[in-house]
C-alpha cells in the first residue's frame, strides 16, 4: 500500500474577480522509502502541493491518505500525533527557526512536544541526532544564527528526523546551499532514506538534482500534471511541452564544452 | 583587445561587530573592452564585493584599498591629470558627487572619515552609494582606493541586482523609472526620455510596451521585472553592465530567457559584461572568460573552455565536480527499492 496517496487535489486562489487553480485535479502516490520529485516553473503549483500535503493550507477538493488513514479528516490530538510522522525541511532554515534559539532548543522542541524523550533523556538524544546528521555535539549550545548555512540545514534535517517520520517534505531544501555543501546534504538525505526507509516529497526547480536523487518525478504546469514517470527516463527524454522546455533551459557544462571545442576548430 | 578597467591589489574589509573581515584580498584583474567576463564563487568568495567595489556601491563602513584604472571613452588618458575646471562638484563635507556634469576625474581621492558605523555587509543594511531617482550619491568612506576616474553608476556602469522587486520603486511607473535614468544621464527632456523608455521596453521584449510604460512593478512577473531592471540599467548606454546573480531567483526557463536577453543586448550595444554567479554551468554558457573566486581571492582566471575543460586549480576542479547536471551520474543507488 502507498504511504501517501493524493487524489484529485484542487486548490484555487482568488485574484481580483478571477479564480485561479493553483493545483488542479492532481493525483499521485508515494511508496515507503521512495523519493517523488515535483518540478515545474514558478507558479506551477509545486509548493502549493507541499503545503496542502502538510496541511498548512486546506484544499478546495480532493483526498489525502497518509499511512492508511484519511489525513484531511484528522483533527486535534490525532492530527498532532500523525504529524510526527510527516516532517518538513524548507529552503531557508534561518526563516524556519527562531534565529536566537540554540541548536539544542530547536531539537528539544519536537522531542518534548511529541513526548518522545523525557527531560533527563533529551540531551543525550539531541547529541545523537546531531551526530546522525554529521554534526558534533558541541554545536548544541550555539545559536542558530551563528552557525553556517550548511550546518543549519543539517540541524533542520535533525529536527525533521527527531520524530521518526515516514515522510519528509523537502521544499527546495538544497537549493540555497553552496554546491560543495549541497552534495553533502543530498548524500546525507539519501543515507537517511536508506537506513530509516524515509520517503521524500522532493520539491525542486533543479532537474539535474532531481535526476540525481529522485526515483520518480512529476512535472507540473499551471497546476496540472504534465508528465509523470521514472526520474531519469523523464528527464533524459521528456515528452511534454513543459518537460522539453525545462530540459532545454537547464545549463549544461558538457554541451558548452562541445560548443567551445567545435568553435575552436573553425 | 583593449582594456576597459585595470584592477590592481583591490582589498576590501568589512567591520563585523568589532572585527575586521577581509572580503577581498589583493585582487588584480583586467576587464577587456567588450568581453563577457564571469565572476564565479561560493558564498563568502568576494564575488559580489568585487561587483560593488567596481560600481562604487560598497557600504560606508568598508575599507577599500588598491587601484582601479578606467579606460572609458569619457575618462582621461591613463596618467593624465584632468584640468580642475572639469572636476565634478564635490562637497567635501558631505562627500557627495552631484549629478552636475561630472567630467573626467583624475585624482587619487583622499577620502575622509566615514560617518556610518553600522553597516556590516553590502547585502544587509543600507548602501552608501544608492541610485536615488537616477542620481548617484556617494558618501565619504575610509578608503585608500585610487581610481584614475570615478565612473558614474547609470552613465558608465549599469547594475542589475538579484531581486528586481528590491531595486525597482514600487510606487513609480515602469516608464518613469526607465525614463529618469535617461533624463538624468543623457540630459534629455521628459518626452524624449519616455520615447527612449518605450524603445527600451521593446528591446527587452516586454509585451504591450504602451501599457508596460504605465504599469507598476507589482503588476509584472519576476522575469518581467528583471527585464525592466535591465532596461533601466542600460538606459543611459553604459559601457559596462554588471549583473550580480541577476537570474538566480528566477526559474530555469525564465533564467534562460534573461541570459539570452543579456547576451543579445550586450552584443548589440557593444557593452562589456561582468556576470556574477554561483553557477559555473550557467556562467560557462554566457561568458568568454571566467574568474574563479574563493575566500576573497582570485583563484583562477582563464578562457571558458580552459576553466571548464582543463582547470589548473584544484578548487576549480572541485567546483566542476560538485556541479550536478543533466548528465551527471546520479547519487541515488537505484538497485533494490523500486517496484
Amino acid at each position: 500500500m502507498s504511504l501517501l496517496a493524493v487524489s484529485n487535489l484542487t486548490k484555487c486562489y482568488r485574484r481580483g474577480d478571477k479564480t485561479i487553480a493553483a493545483v488542479d485535479d492532481v493525483s499521485f502516490h508515494i511508496d515507503p522509502g521512495e523519493t517523488l520529485a515535483l518540478a515545474g516553473p514558478s507558479g506551477s503549483g509545486k509548493s502549493t502541493i507541499a503545503r496542502l500535503v502538510l496541511r498548512l493550507i486546506e484544499p478546495d477538493d480532493g483526498r489525502i491518505d497518509f499511512e492508511g488513514s484519511d489525513f484531511l479528516a484528522l483533527s486535534g490530538a490525532a492530527l498532532r500525533a500523525r504529524r510526527a510522522r510527516l516532517q518538513m525541511v524548507f529552503q531557508d532554515p534561518l526563516a524556519a527557526f527562531n534565529p536566537r534559539a540554540t541548536v539544542a532548543r530547536v531539537l528539544d522542541d519536537p522531542l518534548r512536544v511529541h513526548g518522545i524523550a523525557s527531560r533527563a533523556e533529551r540531551p543525550r538524544r539531541i547529541a545523537a541526532l546531531l551526530e546522525r546528521v554529521g554534526l558534533i555535539a558541541d554545536l548544541a549550545p550555539r545559536a542558530i544564527h551563528e552557525i553556517s548555512g550548511g550546518q543549519r540545514q543539517r540541524v533542520a534535517i535533525a529536527r525533521a528526523i527527531a520524530t521518526k517520520p515516514s515522510l519528509i517534505v523537502l521544499d527546495e531544501a538544497a537549493s540555497a546551499l553552496d554546491v560543495s555543501v549541497r552534495g553533502e546534504i543530498l548524500k546525507l538525505l539519501l543515507d537517511l532514506q536508506r537506513q530509516e526507509k524515509i520517503a521524500y516529497l522532493f520539491i525542486s526547480h533543479d532537474l539535474g538534482v532531481i535526476r540525481s536523487v529522485a526515483h520518480r518525478v512529476i512535472l507540473l504546469d499551471a497546476g496540472r500534471i504534465a508528465e509523470n514517470g521514472d526520474a531519469q527516463t523523464v528527464i533524459d527524454a521528456p515528452q511534454s511541452a513543459i518537460g522539453k522546455a525545462l530540459v532545454a533551459a537547464a545549463p549544461r557544462l558538457n554541451r558548452t564544452l562541445m560548443r567551445l571545442a567545435s568553435a575552436g576548430l573553425d | 583587445m583593449t582594456t576597459l578597467a585595470s584592477i590592481r591589489d583591490l582589498t576590501v574589509t568589512y567591520r563585523r561587530d568589532s572585527n575586521e573581515v577581509a572580503a577581498l584580498r589583493s585582487v588584480s584583474l583586467d576587464i577587456a573592452n567588450g568581453e563577457r567576463l564571469a565572476i564565479i564563487g561560493e558564498s563568502g568568495s568576494g564575488k559580489s564585493t568585487l561587483a560593488l567595489a567596481i560600481a562604487g556601491l560598497l557600504p560606508g563602513s568598508s575599507r577599500i584599498g588598491g587601484r582601479i584604472d578606467w579606460f572609458l571613452p569619457s575618462s582621461p588618458p591613463s596618467g593624465a591629470k584632468a584640468p580642475p575646471s572639469v572636476l565634478p562638484d564635490i562637497s567635501p563635507s558631505r562627500g557627495e558627487i552631484g549629478s552636475s556634469p561630472a567630467g573626467p576625474l583624475s585624482a587619487s581621492l583622499a577620502m575622509g572619515e566615514s560617518g556610518d558605523k553600522g553597516v556590516i555587509s553590502p547585502l544587509e543594511g543600507e548602501m552608501s552609494g544608492r541610485t536615488e531617482g537616477g542620481l548617484v550619491r556617494r558618501e565619504v568612506r575610509k578608503s585608500s582606493l585610487k581610481q584614475s576616474y570615478i565612473p558614474r553608476l547609470g552613465r558608465d556602469i549599469g547594475f542589475v541586482f538579484q531581486d528586481p522587486s528590491a531595486s525597482l520603486d514600487p510606487v513609480m511607473t515602469i516608464g518613469k523609472q526607465i525614463a529618469e535614468v535617461a533624463r538624468t544621464h543623457l540630459g534629455l527632456t521628459w518626452s524624449q526620455s519616455y520615447a527612449r523608455a518605450k524603445s527600451l521596453i521593446e528591446r527587452v521584449r516586454l509585451p504591450d510596451p504602451d501599457s508596460a510604460l504605465r504599469a507598476f512593478p507589482h503588476q509584472l512577473s519576476g522575469g518581467q521585472k528583471q527585464r525592466v531592471a535591465i532596461a533601466a540599467a542600460i538606459a543611459a548606454g553604459p559601457k559596462l553592465l554588471i549583473a550580480d546573480e541577476a537570474t538566480s531567483a528566477l526559474d530555469t526557463i525564465v533564467q534562460a530567457e534573461i541570459v539570452a536577453l543579456i547576451r543579445r543586448l550586450v552584443t548589440e550595444d557593444g557593452m562589456t559584461l561582468l556576470f556574477i554567479s554561483h553557477d559555473i554551468a550557467l556562467a560557462a554558457e554566457l561568458a568568454e572568460r571566467i574568474a574563479v573566486f574563493r575566500h576573497g581571492q582570485l583563484v583562477e582566471l582563464g578562457m571558458t573552455a580552459q576553466i571548464v575543460g582543463a582547470p589548473a586549480q584544484h578548487y576549480t576542479r572541485a567546483l566542476l565536480d560538485a556541479h550536478i547536471g543533466l548528465d551527471t551520474r546520479p547519487l541515488l543507488d537505484r538497485a533494490g527499492l523500486h517496484a
